[in-house]
């Protein structure tokens, strides 16, 4: 049987790893214990962070939300609980645009839901 | 998340404002002061951006300690001196520090990173009723 030599193949997988490490800190980068340690690392950040992406936003809007609400007088929490009252329905992401970027209509639609 | 707005240093628009301290709680008006000086009175507020306003303390002087504030309570700090280790009453700062110890009260609000350093930077604490920014036309603001 032909010998087999396995300095080849472990290169391969090296250099996969490696090229996913581009861009990293120090050593992380080009050898390839840590750089394997620090992918299996980013890994599991990027997967925790995708999901935590969607709290972070909203948490965002909520205090845009909360400072529009303020310049027209009102707490955040009034504005919500008339529009539930009311029931209407837009929801945060759009409230905080609308206040970036319509403010007359969100005053309108602080009027209406509470007032 | 797709295409929430996100405020860029080209955007952001900083207004000056002008609190005076006569009378008013030290905790109360560094409170506001922190959420100007961070940005989170706007609807653009953006976390990863200095969107803050500047802001003039004056009269720092007459604020008051009230209620549970305890004016003879001690702060330390070490000199780095062997037995430097040295204190002062909040009250006694409050006579001979005035702007120290609104500064220190109001960073002890703010995030303690390089974000935080810069919007600590827009804060002016001047006790007496005096001003240098008069050219910056600052607007009164109120402490609720």
């Amino acid at each position: 049987m032909a010998r087999v030599k396995r300095g080849l193949m472990r290169q391969k997988r090296h250099r996969k790893v490696i090229a996913r490490a581009k861009g990293y800190f120090q050593r992380k980068k080009n050898v390839f214990k840590n750089a394997h340690e620090q992918v299996m690392k980013s890994g599991q950040y990027a997967f925790r962070d995708r999901r935590q992406r969607k709290r972070d936003f909203r948490q965002l809007w909520v205090v845009r939300i909360s400072a529009a609400c303020r310049e027209n007088g009102i707490k955040y929490s009034q504005l919500i609980d008339g529009m539930t009252k009311k029931g209407l329905q837009v929801n945060r992401k759009m409230l905080s645009e609308l206040a970036i970027h319509d403010p007359k209509a969100f005053s309108a639609l602080v009027k209406q839901s509470v007032g | 998340m797709n295409r929430t707005y996100t405020a860029k240093p080209s955007t952001i628009e900083r207004k000056w404002h002008v609190v005076d301290a006569t009378g008013v709680p030290i905790g109360r008006l560094a409170a506001a002061v922190a959420q100007v000086l961070r940005g989170k009175h706007k609807p653009t507020f953006t976390y990863n951006m200095d969107c803050g306003d500047f802001v003039i303390v004056v009269n720092a002087d007459k604020a008051v300690w009230t209620g549970n504030n305890k004016p003879d309570e001690l702060l330390y700090w070490h000199t780095g001196w062997p037995g430097g280790l040295r204190n002062i009453s909040r009250g006694d700062m409050l006579e001979t520090k005035p702007e120290k110890l609104i500064e220190k009260v109001v960073w002890g609000m703010l995030p303690k990173t390089k974000l935080g350093k810069a919007t600590f930077k827009k804060l002016k604490v001047y006790s007496g009723s005096d001003h240098p920014h008069a050219a910056q036309n600052p607007v009164a603001m109120e402490v609720k």
